[in-house]
């Protein structure tokens, strides 16, 4: 027999997963270097070999994809729950910084003066930049929508146009968020609300810096032909994150800007 | 009036029970009190009255709560850096 008698893919020995582990094991312990040593060589390093690692191993999944035929119906299925459980497992991470706000901010203890916001802070109108954030993500909620039926109908043109303007979408709220953090009257070193907005904040913007990313590299596939008006799982994968990412922020807005202003 | 506080006072030996804090936790039940004691103060000191009543507050704080949070408290109001609204 010289081909499989079954739907799934078995795939060929990569050495991205190993190179994955080692970067793994590069960045945190090189983080725990610079943090004790002050030395940067093992971080940037393990950094190095993750930006490697990730090109490969998804520049591998598109041939292998796009190129070779191994994407069927039953794969696809494999993959879209992977997706589905990624983005649940990250669900959960936020959920934790959702958790540790909500402890210091529901119940303030008399060292921030028994109120929200604490003695001294300042907090950010949630109707000035915050409130042009949330419409600027939601649009791009629209935008990403817009791309997909462009997909699926066919329409090359305003699929790319569509898809372009969400990513100028997610860089507009990344410069934005940008200007806040700049001219923020308070920092992360400013107690409990400090560390619970930076980091809250932070990690969602990392997320959206992730998020258009993945729509970039979407974009320049939807220009050189690799999705099909049936097969574009690549790009709903990177619209579900999106999605999140919108999800997420909206969560941030009411409970953080608002309410806990 | 002030014949019941300073009955009250007389007969004080301990923090009574508090509807507002029924639980376990305490720490609000002192935070009340410290803060209240010296918001009587200022404001019964600005009416120009007599503060004996405010003593209740003061009598249920120092019961309740621990000697080196009333210590740091009265530290910041000196320095002016409490942080809570009296």
């Amino acid at each position: 027999m010289a081909h499989q008698a079954h739907a799934y893919h078995m795939v060929d020995p990569s050495p991205w997963p190993l190179t994955g582990a080692v970067a793994a094991l590069l960045v945190t312990s090189g983080t725990a270097i610079w943090f004790h040593f002050n030395s940067t060589i093992l971080m940037t390093l393990g950094t190095m070999l993750l930006l490697l690692t990730m090109y490969q191993w998804w520049r591998d999944i598109i041939r292998e994809g796009t190129f070779q035929g191994h994407h069927t119906p039953p794969v696809q299925k494999g993959l879209r729950y992977g997706m589905i459980l990624f983005i649940t497992s990250e669900v959960f991470f936020f959920l934790g910084f959702f958790w540790a706000f909500y402890h210091s901010s529901l119940a303030p203890t008399p060292d921030l003066g028994g109120c929200w916001p604490p003695a001294g802070i300042t907090t950010l109108d949630p109707f000035e930049v915050p409130l042009l954030n949330t419409a600027v993500l939601l649009a791009s909620g629209v935008t990403v929508t817009w791309a997909h039926h462009s997909i699926m109908e066919g329409d090359r043109k305003p699929a790319i146009q569509s898809l372009a303007l969400t990513i100028l979408l997610g860089f507009y709220f990344t410069f934005l968020q940008g200007l806040e953090y700049f001219e923020a009257p308070f920092t992360i070193a400013d107690g409990v609300y400090g560390s619970t907005f930076f980091v809250a904040t932070g990690f969602h913007g990392l997320h959206v810096i992730i998020g258009s990313t993945f729509l970039a590299v979407c974009l320049l596939r939807q220009i050189q032909y690799h999705f099909t008006s049936e097969h574009h799982f690549g790009f709903e994968a990177a619209a579900w994150y999106w999605h999140f990412v919108d999800v997420v922020w909206l969560f941030l807005y009411i409970s953080i800007y608002w309410w806990g202003s | 009036m002030a014949e019941d506080i300073q009955a009250k006072l007389e007969k004080y030996r301990t923090a009574p029970f508090d509807a507002r804090f029924p639980n376990q936790n305490q720490t609000r039940n002192c935070w009340s009190n410290y803060l209240d004691y010296h918001r009587c103060q200022k404001a019964l000191d600005a009416k120009g009255v007599d503060t004996a009543p405010c003593d209740w507050y003061k009598r249920v704080y120092k019961s309740l709560c621990p000697i080196s949070w009333i210590q740091k408290w009265d530290d910041q109001r000196e320095e002016g850096t409490f942080p809570g609204k009296i």
